[in-house]
């Protein structure tokens, strides 16, 4: 090229810094507004995307949705994960929702139940590289499948084992339905992760027509419906008035693994309750 | 007419050149092959599951990407240390940084489970996320190794025509030190942020610890380069020894390594006498438990990556009797690559095999998840495997990465 020079130190001139600081600031500018700006291919995907992210309630602070499951009334029938399995179309092989006979350490048998505890501080929003699980003003860990690009990062930090990946497109028929209830949801496709979502459908289908989840039957989580001996109960803990909350100040709870932080809000009436 | 003997030079390929480039077709057709699988059929096809969601494939990416490091360690020791005796090996790691970056992003793209969606990171920004910032810093990365790269393909005759791509080639190779500067902190940044992937998931006793980036990145710094010290050997014997780059700094390399291996090995040992000993917990202790009882972790940590991969290596690299010899050199080179990729499998798949326990005060325990790779994830990794064979010897055979020049440029 040039001829050889002795000492190779980096010769820029002013005007070479310039430019180069110019088109470095030029550069980060445009990867700006051409990744997420308003030049983004993807810009209308995106806002349509964040509008429903960012759907807001008249009050932020009234709702927080949560459940209190006893331990003690369980018998371990496994409505509530038929019904879930037909009301959120989920596969059976990779339920939202489990239940499976334990031991304490005694040698009491007992059912152990287990939905998407929607941690306030979950560690799987926290991971998502693209935002596609977040927690709604309402303290709903919601799933975006739109957005979902199935790395699974959530799957390995979920402290619960909460959330499933869809490793293939689930097309046999829901053996569930219509027995234990009709679908309310599409099928997620294949390359995604799913979990449960306290029934959002029915949520919102309560905020629309006000409706109290919890109390109201069409606005309440299927598997809260269906429980026979009135295990789980649903509804909003910032209600001091609620079904929670008064079981809430009447027992003794639990969270699962409170240790972590991860603030659940799924609570535990632990064995030997009296209820 | 008059005939006018065209003289073609005729490629003389030995029959080794023709094994080897069998081989990296073989390679490439298995890959293609697999990766059409999977992208038909879905990861369904993997021996993956909803307990072991990461498996082979992860380890490929972190495995490339550590042993890509050698980039922007070399070009840091020579741009922002101003070691100059260094130059005429800084294309050559370049070289082998972007083949390992490029790879870890196919496997990637495997990987997940929505490819058509690889770009939404850049898109949908959660900047709380680690594998976020990866992914951010992995991308930037890429972008300055190949403005590094600029100025070794603008050489090409190719270019003769457009004799202003060199000059643009030639003034971002000014920017060599900043491009330094920007790789070094973006490179710490990732290499450590790999290891907290793992370190930051509280849910996981034995990956929960401070400690996983740092080993992440002090692994990283002394494989790297000494894998590019390797590659330099293979091709001068390869080259019979038209292509070398001169040994005294592939036996400075070698001792960095070796010094590199000890910090690492030291930290080690730290790691694992405060996981499994000083400040053992109910959670690491079963989840020791559960490997050993189920699994070969034991064998696979001592041998694997303790004497295989740091012992064997750091005497080759600081013994006198074999620090300069390029066998030893190679040899040593390899198996710390080896204890590497091992390393990141067993941080990969043991912390998932740990079974998670949650339930109440109970006897709760789900059985340890099983995971050896399928078929078609070890079709994905011969396939990257040719992959990187291919780019490593067409780079070599067609491009100016040795044969210093003191001039610009380089």
């Amino acid at each position: 090229m040039s001829k050889p020079r002795k000492k190779l130190k980096a010769d820029l001139t002013r005007r070479d810094f310039g430019l180069i600081a110019g088109v470095a600031a030029g550069s980060a500018v445009f990867a700006q507004l051409v990744t997420t700006g308003p030049l983004s291919p993807f810009g209308a995907l995106k806002r349509r995307q964040l509008s429903e992210e960012d759907y807001e309630h008249e009050d932020v602070d009234e709702y927080h949705w949560g459940m209190v499951i006893d331990l003690n009334k369980c018998i371990g029938c496994e409505y509530c994960q038929r019904t879930c399995n037909a009301t959120n179309n989920v596969s059976p092989g990779k339920p939202w929702n489990i239940v499976v006979e334990d031991e304490t350490n005694a040698g009491e048998t007992f059912y152990f139940s287990r939905p998407c505890l929607h941690c306030q501080h979950a560690p799987c929003v926290e991971v998502c590289p693209v935002k596609a699980t977040y927690i709604r003003d309402d303290g709903l860990v919601m799933m975006d499948y739109d957005r979902c690009i199935g790395c699974r990062y959530c799957e390995v930090a979920c402290p619960f084992d909460a959330r499933k990946f869809n490793w293939e497109e689930w097309e046999g028929e829901n053996a569930y339905v219509p027995t234990w209830g009709i679908p309310e949801v599409p099928r997620r496709p294949r390359g995604v992760v799913e979990k449960c979502t306290f029934c959002v459908q029915r949520i919102d289908y309560g905020y629309e027509n006000g409706l109290t989840p919890g109390d109201d039957y069409d606005a309440t989580p299927a598997c809260v419906n269906i429980c026979p001996v009135e295990a789980r109960v649903f509804g909003n803990l910032n209600d001091s008035e609620s079904n929670v909350s008064k079981y809430l100040d009447t027992f003794a709870t639990v969270q699962l693994r409170d240790e972590l932080g991860t603030e659940a809000s799924v609570f535990y009436i632990p064995l030997g309750e009296e209820t | 007419m008059t005939t006018t003997t065209i003289t073609q030079k005729k490629p003389s390929l030995s029959p080794a050149a023709v094994l080897w480039i069998g081989i990296i077709c073989v390679f490439l057709i298995i890959g293609l092959f697999s990766a059409f699988l999977v992208l038909r059929d879905g990861l369904v096809l993997t021996n993956l599951s909803d307990s072991v969601p990461w498996g082979l494939w992860i380890t490929l990416d972190l495995s490339a990407i550590a042993l890509g490091a050698g980039a922007f360690t070399l070009s840091a020791i020579v741009y922002i240390f101003n070691v100059k005796r260094f130059r005429p090996i800084v294309r050559l790691a370049i070289l082998v940084g972007l083949i390992g970056y490029t790879t870890a992003l196919l496997t990637l793209v495997m990987d997940i489970g929505r490819p058509d969606r690889f770009w939404h990171p850049w898109v949908y920004w959660n900047v709380h996320s680690v594998l976020w910032e990866i992914t951010w810093c992995i991308t930037i990365y890429l972008m300055i190794m190949l403005i590094e790269f600029a100025p070794v393909i603008a050489e090409q005759s190719f270019f003769d025509r457009w004799p202003k791509v060199r000059v643009v080639a030639g003034k971002l190779h000014k920017l060599a030190p900043f491009l330094a500067v920007a790789g070094l902190l973006i490179s710490l940044l990732h290499q450590s942020s790999l290891g907290a992937t793992y370190g930051i998931l509280k849910a996981r006793p034995i990956w929960f610890k401070p400690s996983m980036p740092i080993m992440f990145i002090v692994s990283a710094i002394a494989v790297g380069p000494a894998i590019t010290m390797a590659l330099a050997w293979i091709v001068e014997w390869v080259s019979e020894g038209r292509k070398k780059i001169p040994h005294d700094i592939l036996y400075s390399i070698a001792r960095f390594s070796g010094i590199a291996l000890l910090v690492y090995a030291y930290i080690k040992f730290w790691d694992l006498a405060a996981v499994a000993y000083y400040g053992r917990t109910p959670g690491s202790d079963t989840a020791f438990e559960v490997l050993n009882n189920f699994t070969p972790y034991g064998f696979g940590f001592w041998v694997v990556e303790i004497i295989l991969g740091i012992i064997i290596p750091v005497i080759f690299f600081l013994h006198p009797r074999f620090r300069k010899n390029p066998g030893a050199l190679v040899v040593g080179a390899l198996l710390a690559a080896l204890g590497l990729v091992f390393s990141r499998w067993n941080v990969t798949v043991s912390g998932l095999i740990v079974p998670l326990t949650y339930a109440l005060g109970t006897l709760f325990q789900v059985p340890p998840a099983d995971y050896f790779p399928s078929l078609v994830e070890w079709g994905i990794a011969v396939g990257v495997l040719g992959y990187v064979m291919l780019l490593f010897t067409v780079a070599v055979y067609f491009l100016p990465i040795f044969g210093y020049k003191d001039e610009p440029g380089y």
